[in-house]
């Protein structure tokens, strides 16, 4: 839990407005998961104050030993300043934090869907899914081709679908089209995008009458990102109410939205 | 070097803290999760989350947005109820050697001598912080603060339902707030804590609406810190309990300016959403001042700014 510090190893725009940043992976992230997240915290003064939260992208062997990966679209201010980072700066992180994914054993079918930059963690867990010898179907979806993950970058085993809702690849329309004729293939869903996402997920494996588990890594403002600001909350449907950072980010879109 | 401090030097049971060093409430959740990671017992003191009568769920989302060196929030006293914390929090406590204050909210007068009474005797339980001041709630809160005849009235009610230390956190959103400060010292306080954030908001200008849910919020964070300052400094001035000072302190120089002003302690509040080993840090930097400046007792320093009133 204590902060620490790594220095860029690599940055660069990597398609449309989304960047990525490799950084040398200290050993505290040696077993973290995909899905699991970092608190990166813009410069080092106090304003901007807060940390912004970004899922390990990637991981990866890199010349100088084990790096890590993060992808972002270049919004605000924070990811302004990051991707303005140059090769040997210092960025400093709290994490791994938060409950990633969780892949069943002796499960073949993974059905993978990703709305715009929500593509960054599961590129990570479409590649050690295809590791550990599964399927995997990746819908990528997007509002034009300039925020859809190039599909050279992703290993040839994984089977990419992809949707924009100008047409300009891949199917016209959003990822729910896709999702519906995937669903009863697949095993396993594993969902991260915006809110409005996750809800037509649900709605569709609800009028399928599919019982299968729904697993969405939410997003939601953070100020600490470990459970002691209160920010983060999320109300399911049936009541109650539970904090993204900690008993997420990962959750069962049913607990959520039924 | 000495760095004890005593919370409540006219009760009985005094509320001994082994160093200056505090944490404050609704920025640390009920110390649970940062104490597996971290030496809670290092720690002068630890603030509750803010606990109501009954279990609450809190404001809508957004709840936070960063501003300039700070953040405008407006949770709404998400919390688990004082008899959940009574029941599944103190005993983790009363296994601490660090003192756990609870901070308390109620909707009415009465509610908050109905909350110290729950707290009475509780094994884990130190002392009550009495929020009269929490911008974000539609029932009581911050008005409670806001008159000095009001306050006294929930400390007073505090006192005959319970032998704990109090202390009273008041609130920055006031003309002067030495009135309050002299009325609640006279009521019986224990202590003072000096100030809650204050009420402020963002708009969202592509949205042309108000950033968080609940529309205004409580700004916190380095940039209310020379305001908090000030009036601990003029709490200080017209009462002799203890200040313990709570609004943008990040770093053991801050902690000493605002012993200097009058604080006999400080919270470490909005620091720790930034770097949850924020507290630690800034005794570890308040030690080392002490140390390079040969103070033999911290207690030296406090309200040595004064003389150039």
């Amino acid at each position: 839990m204590e902060r620490f510090t790594s220095s860029v190893t690599d940055s660069s725009l990597l398609y449309g407005n989304t960047h990525i940043l490799w950084l040398d992976q200290p050993q505290v992230l040696n077993n973290c998961r995909p899905g699991e997240f970092l608190m990166t915290y813009i410069g080092d003064g106090h304003d901007p104050l807060l940390g912004r939260a970004l899922s390990i992208h990637r991981l990866r062997e890199g010349i100088n030993g084990p790096e890590f990966g993060l992808l972002f679209d270049v919004v605000g201010r924070g990811t302004h300043w990051l991707a303005q980072r140059n090769i040997g700066d210092q960025i400093s992180f709290v994490g791994p934090l938060g409950h990633g994914f969780e892949v069943r054993p002796r499960v073949n079918q993974m059905l993978l869907v990703g709305g715009g930059i929500g593509c960054a963690p599961l590129i990570w867990l479409a590649e050690e899914l295809i590791a550990d010898d599964r399927n995997v179907t990746l819908v990528l979806g997007g509002r034009s081709k300039e925020q859809i993950f190039p599909s050279q970058l992703l290993p040839p085993e994984i089977e990419i679908v992809v949707t924009t809702e100008d047409g300009s690849l891949g199917e016209k329309g959003l990822v729910t089209g896709p999702f519906k004729r995937l669903l009863p293939w697949s095993d396993q869903v594993f969902a991260c995008g915006p809110d409005p996402m996750f809800e037509a997920l649900y709605q569709v494996t609800k009028q399928a009458g599919s019982g299968k588990s729904l697993q969405g890594l939410l997003e939601g403002r953070m100020a600490c990102g470990f459970g002691i600001c209160y920010s983060c909350a999320v109300f399911p449907k049936k009541g109650g109410v539970r904090l993204i950072c900690t008993d997420g980010p990962q959750f069962d879109l049913k607990e959520i939205y039924s | 070097m000495n760095l004890a401090v005593d919370l409540a030097p006219h009760h009985k049971q005094q509320l001994q803290l082994r160093n200056p060093v505090m944490t404050g409430s609704g920025t640390f959740s009920n110390g649970i999760e940062l104490a597996k990671h971290f030496e809670i017992d290092a720690l002068g003191a630890v603030v509750s989350k803010g606990t109501t009568l009954r279990t609450r769920r809190g404001n809508s989302t957004p709840r936070t947005i960063e501003t300039p060196s700070g953040m405008i929030n407006a949770i709404g006293f998400q919390n688990i109820g004082v008899g959940a914390l009574m029941r599944n929090i103190a005993p983790t406590w009363a296994r601490w050697n660090v003192p756990a204050i609870v901070n308390v909210m109620g909707e009415s007068v009465e509610e908050y001598g109905i909350l110290a009474k729950r707290l009475d005797g509780v094994d884990g339980v130190s002392a009550i912080e009495l929020n009269v001041s929490c911008p974000n709630v539609d029932v009581g809160g911050l008005e409670f603060g806001q008159d000095p005849k009001t306050a006294a009235e929930v400390v007073s009610e505090a006192i005959r339902n319970t032998s704990l230390p109090l202390l009273v956190k008041l609130t920055p959103s006031i003309t002067d707030i030495r009135p309050v400060v002299e009325a609640v010292t006279n009521a019986g306080a224990h202590a003072i804590t000096v100030a809650n954030t204050i009420p402020a908001l963002a708009i969202d200008i592509e949205k042309r609406q108000a950033e968080i849910a609940n529309g205004f919020g409580g700004l916190s964070g380095p940039a209310i810190r020379p305001i908090t300052l000030r009036l601990v400094w003029q709490a200080a001035s017209v009462t002799s309990l203890p200040i313990v000072a709570s609004g943008g302190i990040a770093n053991g120089k801050d902690a000493i300016e605002f012993l200097m002003a009058g604080a006999t302690a400080v919270q470490v509040g909005t620091a720790n959403f930034l770097d949850p080993r924020a507290p630690w840090r800034v005794l570890e930097e308040l030690t080392d001042w002490c140390k390079t400046h040969e103070i033999q007792d911290v207690r030296e320093i406090i309200g040595v700014a004064h003389h150039v009133d």
